[in-house]
């Protein structure tokens, strides 16, 4: 490499797995300019490769990840990588963040971004290092799970070389839709099923280790906006010390507070306070947490290392469980018992499922059973029902392998209650699973829900959780049809931009753009405004958009299940539903708010997507 | 004689995550005066320097006292500002839930 590279190497990593062929491009600085890394980076790389009309699961699919101009810097969390892809779960836009440490061991390697395209003829692993890239055959890999590749891909390595290993479990390979992909065995990038597609593409891993550095152009500017962040996540209790202490699932009690946490399938929001205590994440706090970490570069720790014992079993320990996870897995499945979500989770992390829409996907599979909506003998015995725990340990096992009733349940709830007959008991917006706020208690959220690129989401979709909690001036209404659609653009621009620099959302409770946009510009010796990173964002939204009009995506798409317009919740002493009427307008308000037309397309906006090839099948 | 006069009402005052500890439980009864507003019942729990200290911010000097930014005060599942915030009268039954913000997912 020629001089010192300001931020990023200016270099992308092109993969064609069908014919071995392996390149190097250059990035353009205008790409960065426009796109910072991350998912705008991701998703721009994606969009000029990616067939819309191709089959998320066939060989025209494209994976992007990419890292961003913050990542290898010391800036704080700024170690998370981007990935995009079409879904196999939505047929739209699959895009997803982790955190952990590889997307920092990824730039290291020289290369700001990785294409991969094609399929290989047999399962493979790709090495990545600053020589280039190196392809071999996967072997005994394949049908390992995720811990056991990572261990086999990085043993013989002291902790000074040790190289950084991403890669899909059993459930990736066999191609269920919500299937993950893993590095540092437990950091996932997880919604969407993007371990489906490596799989489709009989890719099992990709391993990373290298020494290449960037430099920072204007280290003043970079080191005022550091100081700042760094002060600030030392000040807010949130970053300081509520997240270590607890966990995210130290919200289970204050969700529940506010009306918003979902039992039974999204059937009802009321719970026993006893119960939730059983599951908060103080009780996890109290008896399973053996330590608190966190990701590369990351000062709050929310990460859960925990130990399960368990009379007549041996003690396990492993990583959660997360919200997420407590919530899916418990009161929406009607199980309020800790030790059997965490060992769930544990089979999740190590096969390689989403935890979302795996409890999501268990409990319309409950309430199917409860319908008597199943085939006779669906559940070869397992007990399929609300309430039953010990169900969910055998049937993450079964869907990772799609054996028995697994094999359907790997299709993801909307598949699953469409092939009954009873499409209505998937919790689901475009055909991905609703994660733990109802959005009957907050009109924000639902309306983040339903405008989400990838699917319900609240982390793509907007986090309005956080809005209700704010007294004063900072609080928006939750049930305001006028005001939620601004906030969720705002809440939707600030995740964008996170994902896109690389960094955690939960930097989000202390600080704003500000301090990102000073180091971002210093990293980079290019100017990037607060005012000019809202722009980028807005360019990112619409690309993404773009891109799901081109997949064959409608504005009906844009819509909750019926069941949140017509079953009402009790929150806050009254009864709550989100109407059709209240779903069209604030869809309606938000499509004009984003400068998109009543088809919810982009007036003006960034280059296009590729065309669709019309001799491809639409959305799956 | 007469029947006296109902001058009191219920209150359930719930305490989370480290509150738990600076409060000593999970959740305290009040039996307050009808009329009484949020923040004489705030001042009420804050009867202990240590208390004090946890819920209120520093405030300047002939200023009522203002919670820290990061206490989340919630009557009934709403912001208590919906309730008309520090002098809001609470009413018989309600549940005041007082919690660090929190954030995750």
């Amino acid at each position: 490499m020629s001089g010192p590279s300001f931020g990023f190497f200016g270099r992308c990593l092109e993969i064609d797995l069908t014919s071995a062929a392996v390149r190097v491009r250059p990035l353009d600085a205008d790409l960065i300019a426009d796109y910072i890394g991350g998912r705008g980076l991701a998703t721009r790389l994606f969009c000029d490769e990616a067939d819309p009309a191709a089959d998320p699961l066939e060989p025209g699919n494209v994976v992007v990840i990419a890292a961003s101009p913050l990542v290898g810097t010391n800036a704080p969390t700024a170690a998370r990588g981007h990935m995009v892809f079409r879904s196999p779960l939505s047929g739209l836009i699959g895009t997803s963040n982790s955190g952990g440490s590889w997307g920092f061991a990824f730039k290291a390697t020289g290369h700001d971004a990785l294409v991969i395209k094609g399929k290989a003829p047999e399962p493979v692993w790709i090495d990545i290092t600053p020589a280039g890239a190196a392809i071999h055959p996967a072997g005994k890999l394949w049908g390992g799970d995720i811990h056991a590749t990572t261990d086999a891909l990085t043993s013989g390595f002291g902790p000074a070389d040790r190289p950084r290993v991403l890669c899909i479990g059993p459930a990736g390979e066999n191609l269920v839709r919500f299937a993950d992909v893993a590095n540092d065995r437990n950091r996932v990038y997880g919604r969407g099923g993007p371990g489906a597609v490596w799989g489709s593409k009989n890719l099992k891993a990709v391993r990373v280790s290298g020494k290449e550095k960037i430099g920072i152009r204007d280290l003043e500017r970079y080191k005022s906006g550091y100081d700042q962040a760094f002060h600030l996540l030392r000040q807010a209790p949130v970053t300081k010390r509520l997240l270590r202490e607890l966990g995210t699932a130290g919200l289970v009690e204050l969700i529940n507070v506010i009306g918003m946490l979902p039992r039974r399938n999204f059937q009802d929001c009321v719970h026993r306070d006893e119960d939730l205590e059983r599951i908060s994440g103080e009780t996890i706090a109290r008896t399973i947490l053996e330590r608190a970490a966190g990701c590369h570069l990351c000062p709050i720790g929310c990460q859960r290392r925990t130990r399960i014992t368990r009379t007549g079993s041996p003690d396990e320990s492993g990583e959660g469980p997360e919200y997420e996870t407590v919530v899916l897995m418990g009161p929406v499945c009607d199980v309020y018992d800790l030790a059997a979500i965490t060992t769930a989770n544990y089979r999740c992390n190590e096969l390689g499922l989403d935890t979302i829409s795996f409890g999501g996907t268990v409990a319309c599979a409950m309430e199917l059973a409860e319908a008597g909506a199943l085939p006779p003998g669906f559940d070869g015995g397992r007990g399929l029902r609300f309430g039953n725990a010990a169900v969910l340990e055998r049937l993450a096992v079964d869907v990772a392998h799609r054996r028995g009733p697994g094999d359907l349940l790997a299709e993801g709830s909307w598949r699953l209650a469409e092939s009954c007959g009873r499409p209505e008991a998937s919790m689901s917006v475009k055909r991905m699973e609703i994660p733990a706020y109802d959005p009957r208690a907050s009109f924000t959220q639902a309306l983040g829900y339903m405008t989400s690129p990838s699917g319900a989401c609240h982390l793509r979709g907007g986090y309005a959780v956080s809005l209700a909690f704010f007294g004063g001036a900072k609080e928006i209404p939750r049930f305001s049809l006028l005001q939620s659609p601004i906030a969720i653009r705002n809440m939707q621009n600030i995740g964008i931009l996170q994902d896109s620099l690389g960094v955690c959302r939960f930097t989000g409770y202390a600080f704003g753009s500000d301090p990102w946009s000073r180091m971002l510009s210093g990293a980079t010796g290019m100017d990037f405004s607060v005012a000019r990173l809202e722009e980028i964002a807005n360019r990112i939204a619409d690309l993404e958009r773009l891109f799901n009009l081109a997949a064959g995506a409608v504005p009906a798409d844009d819509a909750l299940p019926a069941r949140f317009a017509e079953s009402p919740v009790v929150v806050a002493g009254e009864k709550r539903i989100v109407s059709r009427e209240a779903q069209e307008r604030m869809r309606r308000d938000y499509y004009q708010v984003r400068g998109w037309d009543e088809n919810g397309r982009p007036a003006a906006g960034p280059r296009p997507p590729r065309r669709p090839d019309p001799t491809e099948g639409r959305r799956p | 004689m007469k029947e006296p006069v109902r001058t009191t009402m219920t209150v359930r005052v719930r305490f989370f995550a480290a509150f738990r500890q600076t409060f000593g439980g999970k959740e305290r009864i009040f039996e307050l005066e009808e009329g009484t507003t949020l923040g004489r019942l705030l001042e009420r729990l804050g009867d202990s320097p240590a208390r004090r200290d946890e819920i209120f911010a520093a405030g300047e000097a002939g200023k009522p006292p203002a919670l820290h930014p990061h206490v989340v005060v919630m009557i009934n599942g709403e912001n208590a500002s919906a309730r008309g915030g520090w002098s809001g009268e609470l009413r018989s039954g309600d549940t005041v839930a007082v919690f660090p913000l929190m954030g995750g997912g």
